[in-house]
This record gives C-alpha cells, structure tokens and sequence, in this order.
C-alpha cells in the first residue's frame, strides 16, 4: 500500500489571474511525482530553492490551488481526514516556548482530535520515545537545541501518523541528541510509518533511507534506490551542479 | 489561552494600566469638574484704601463670601511674588474714590489660575459691587425670578469618574493590540500557526482560538474598570461614580468596543512584519486615537477642529457611547449610529486582516 502518492503535481505561487495569462509564471513545483510505500523511509534532497518545503506545505494541506493529485494511505489531502494520518515536523522549531512540553503536546493533540484518555496515553508515549518525559513539566524555553528538536518529533509523532514528514530534522543538534532521534525515527519505520526524511546531511540520507527523490527547480532530477548511488553527496553535486543557490 | 496566560507581564499591565490612569488623572482633573462658585475656596487679598461706607461694606461682603478665604499680605511681597509663592490666587483693590464713583474696584489674578475660576471670581465680585452701589441686599435671589437653572430629578454634577473610568478603559481595550500583535506575529515566525494548520481544524475556528481570549480580557479589563469606578475610586475622591437610568445599555455597546478593538488588533498584527514593529505600530494607533478621540482631552474643551477630527476615532465614538449610558442617559435608539461605526470599525479592520495576511 502507498503511503503517499504524488501525481503530476504542478504549482506556482503566482497568483491565480497571472497564471491564467500564463504571464511571468514561475513554477515551485513542475509535473511532479513521486510514491513511498508504507514502512518505508524515503530521502527528498534538492539545493536551496529546489521545491521541498513548498512540496511539504502541499502535502500538509497548507497550500492549495494546484494541479495534480496528492494522496495519503489512499485519501486525496483535500479531505480533512487524510491530515490525521500526516505527522510533520518543520525545520523550524514549531513549539510554543512558553508551555511545558506537556502542554505543547496538549494543544497539538486537542487541534489533532485526541480524546483526552487517548491524548494523555499518546503524550507520554512520546515523551518517553524521544527522551524528554523527566523534562516533560519544564518549559520549552529552558531546553537545549537537542531537546527542542526532540520535542519537535514528539509533536509530529502524537497522533500516530501512518506518514511523518521531517524537515531537516537534526539541524542543530549534538550527536547524543541526532542518534536519539535517529534511533527513535528507525523504530517507527520498523513500526511500518513511512517517513520522507528531507535533509541536506548526505550521510544521514544514505544511512537512514531506502529509496531517493531528488528535485531541482521544481522537477523530479532523480528517483530510485538508494543502494544504486555509491556515493549520494558526490552523486547530487553531479546532478545539481556546483554553482551556490542562495535563492531559497 | 494557555500561552496567554503565561504572558505574565503583558496581561497584568492592560489591567493595572488604566486602573492606574483612572486613579491619577481623576484626581488631577477634580478641579475641572468641580463646580467653580461652590466647590474650592479662592485665596484672596483684599485691600480697601477708600475706608468709605460703601467700600467697607463691599469689603466686608467679599470676605464674608463662603467661596473666599481672605489671606493678608506679606511685607514686602508685591502681587507678582504672591502669585508665584502660591500664597494668594487674586489680589483686590478698592481705591480711594470708589465711593463717589471717581474709581472702580482693581482685581488681579494669578497668571496661571484656570479660566473657570477667574470667571467665576469675577463674576462674585462683580456681582457683591452692584449689590453694595445699587443697594441690592441679594441680587441672586432678584434674579431667581427671571433665570432658574433646571436639572434631571436626583441627577448630580458629572465628575471626573464619569469621563475618565469609560476613556480609560477604552484606551486599556485598545491597547491589547500590542500583545495580540506580537502573539500572533511570534507563533507566524515561529511556525507555530503554520503547524495547526496542517491538522485537520477548520481555519475559522483557529483563528476565533485565537481572538476569543483577547476579546474576554477586554471585556474582563471593562468589568474591573467599573467595580474600580463604582467601588473604589468615589472612596478617594468626592464625585460619585454612576451607571445612568440604562445599566443595561453597557452590555450591547461593551461587546461592540471590545470587536472594534480586537479588529485593532488583528490588524496591526497583519500589517506589522515583526513583533517590534507592531508595538510601536499598535501603541502609536491607540495613543492618537485617544488624543483624537476625548480620552486625554476632553472631547467638551477641544476646537472646532479637534473635534471634527475627532469623528475619524473609534475611541470617540466608543466613549460617546459610555457617555450617553453614565451622563446623558439616552435611549437605546441614540446609540445605534455609534455602534454602528464601531462594528463598521471593526468588519473594516478584519476586512484588511484578511486580504494583507497569509495566515497559512
């Protein structure tokens, strides 16, 4: 079964009436496509501006109005239903700094439709998966780097997404807290999550993921196995070039 | 809520603000609405030069007058060393020749002294001088006659608390734009918004989330400002606090001013680019609105054009409004076109909200 699903997408943040004159239209996302099976952790790599935030927000149902199809264990993401099976984790620390962890993750599980009883078993259960439960009644504002980072999982993982979505998610991290959360990302995977690892760490990508997508400039440049490519940093600078990207 | 609540600096101060501000200004501004014949004793030298019948007697009645407190001159002090020791407010003089009409009666007032005093001095002394030249022995009572002044049945003088408690509390109102402003700006930034919106909750409900708390603290912030102003404030200083024959009007135009400034505040939240931005942006706004609006002046004592800017403040028409329940004490129907600039207000900040920000 297909975690998630993604056919001919195309999208631009140009507005609507520019579109339609097809006048300086830029595209974030051309005709893009790509699948990962349940139970499988799969590598979005592409430079700086390539498209994978804005393919993220498409998958979470933050952005609309584009072309193509997304679904999720088999639901389109316009429907309501398909977002309880997303469990995402931005690169930015998404966190409220001035709650407790506990209460970070009340609120996240109140907007996830957590019954109480349900919220209170699923709250402990990742505070203890990503190492923050001596910590839970602390606030977020007293945390390290790694511990934040940690509770940023820890809020995706709530409500037992069948995908989780991580975003650059051990930017910033010591290695204690990266292998944490490494080995917390694993036993999920073996869970049978699918998860879409986005990272610029090319070591990290090969060791931990399965199978690659590549986008450059909004397209697919590379999908396949990731036990074809011998080396993945020399093998996307081949794909992606040299030239510095600062257009992110 | 639950992050409101932690704001523990921010929350506190929109209620010990005005609360404050109620306090202080209606004590300083005691004497603007005090009764000006009645209501404070003037320091008055009195210097009778003349020693005629007729001087003596004006001179005796002055000084007899409940308002005057007759001082003495100081040796060596001229009227300007008076003035400027706080020693005397007017200096009268009755010259030689008053009697025979050859002279008139000189006043002098203290440069600084309130014209509504200086009036109401000149107006007594004025007065007790045609009474002693004509022989008139109570010319007040003469002209009872022909002038009586008519008021509501039980209605007492407006003080200071019937303008200060509702202009500051609108100001307090106002000013919880800053710290909307900068919660929703920093959940924006931090991508804490941008994360509830990946759950499955309808984007309306998350924003109303959001507004519903601030809009009960200002409705909190208004219930506080009237226990203060009922309970409190008549404690302190000598002018009752009343709530005018339509208590019940507060509770429609309340909900309204607390819309009108929410609405402030989603829409400083929107324009501003970061929290710093929409202090200053959000402070600045609720400052010149109530400059603007009769809540640091008082709208009766502004200009002619002061007060046709005035209609381009909320606060104006959220404070006349107060003013009509607490002072003039209108019917429901009065209220209605402030309302509804005030909901206007409001649906036009919302309306700007909507199409400048991209909330997800």
């Amino acid at each position: 079964m297909k975690a998630l699903e993604i056919s001919h997408v195309t999208f631009s943040y140009t507005p609507k009436e520019d579109t339609a004159k097809n006048v300086g239209v830029e595209y974030a996302l051309r005709d893009f496509s790509m699948s990962v099976e349940s139970g499988q952790m799969h590598a979005l790599l592409g430079p700086n501006g390539a498209g994978k935030t804005t393919l993220m927000r498409l998958i979470t149902g933050q952005l609309r109005g584009f072309q193509g199809g997304i679904s999720i264990d088999g639901i389109k993401n316009d429907h309501s239903k398909s977002l309880t099976s997303v469990g995402y984790a931005p690169q930015p620390i998404s966190v409220y700094a001035s709650l407790t962890a506990m209460e970070n993750l009340r609120v996240f599980g109140v907007m996830a439709g957590l019954s109480h009883e349900r919220l209170q078993e699923r709250a402990k259960a990742v505070l203890e998966e990503t190492g923050l439960l001596p910590y839970a009644q602390k606030r977020a504002s007293t945390y390290s780097g790694g511990m934040l980072r940690r509770l940023n999982l820890a809020v995706a993982l709530l409500h037992s997404p069948r995908l989780l979505l991580l975003d650059e998610p051990t930017v910033g991290v010591d290695p204690q807290s990266r292998n944490h959360i490494y080995e917390t990302l694993k036993k999920m995977n073996a869970d049978g999550i699918a998860i879409i690892l986005c990272t610029h760490i090319m070591d990290e990508a090969q060791r931990m993921c399965s199978s690659v997508t590549m986008l450059d400039r909004g397209s697919v440049i590379f999908s396949g196995n990731m036990n074809e490519i011998d080396n993945l940093e020399k093998f996307f600078l081949e794909r992606t070039g040299h030239g510095l990207r600062d257009d992110d | 809520m639950l992050v409101l609540l932690r704001e523990r600096q921010t929350i506190p101060l929109l209620f010990i603000m005005p609360v404050a501000l109620i306090f202080f200004l209606s004590l300083a501004l005691q004497g603007v609405y005090m009764d000006k014949l009645t209501g404070r004793q003037m320091l008055l030298i009195i210097e009778n030069e003349s020693h005629q019948p007729t001087a003596n007697l004006l001179e005796q009645r002055i000084s007899a007058n409940k308002m005057i407190q007759r001082v003495r001159r100081p040796s060596g002090f001229d009227n300007d060393k008076i003035f400027e020791t706080g020693r005397a407010h007017a200096a009268i003089f009755i010259p030689k020749g008053f009697d025979e009409g050859l002279k008139p009666v000189e006043m002098e007032f203290d440069p600084v002294l309130d014209a509504g005093y200086k009036a109401a001095v000149r107006m007594l002394v004025t007065g007790l001088t045609v009474e002693v030249v004509m022989g008139i022995d109570n010319i007040e009572g003469l002209s009872a006659d022909f002038i009586v002044e008519k008021t509501k049945k039980d209605r007492t003088l407006p003080g200071p608390l019937q303008n200060s408690v509702p202009g500051w509390s609108i100001f307090a109102m106002f000013f919880i734009a800053i710290p909307m402003s900068i919660g929703f700006l920093r959940e924006k930034n931090d991508g804490t918004l941008q994360r509830i919106f990946t759950y499955p909750v309808s984007p309306v409900i998350v924003i109303l989330g959001k507004l519903v708390p601030y809009y009960l603290i200002n409705l909190m912030q208004f219930a506080l400002m009237l226990i203060v102003g009922i309970y409190i404030m008549p404690l302190i200083i000598e002018f009752p606090f009343t709530l005018g024959a339509h208590p019940w009007h507060l509770i429609p135009v309340t909900l309204v001013v607390a819309a009108a400034s929410t609405g402030f505040g989603v829409m400083v939240a929107a324009l501003a680019r970061a929290p710093e931005q929409s202090s200053a942006l959000a402070a600045t706004g609720a400052v010149l609105m109530a400059v603007f609006g009769g809540i640091m002046v008082p709208y009766a004592v502004m200009p002619l054009v002061m007060k046709k800017l005035a209609l381009i403040s909320p606060m104006y028409w959220a404070h006349q409004a107060y003013l009509d329940i607490f002072s003039r004490e209108t019917d429901f129907f009065s209220l209605w076109p402030k309302l509804t600039v005030l909901m206007l207000f409001a649906l036009l900040c919302f309306y700007i909200a909507g199409r400048r920000v991209k909330w997800m």
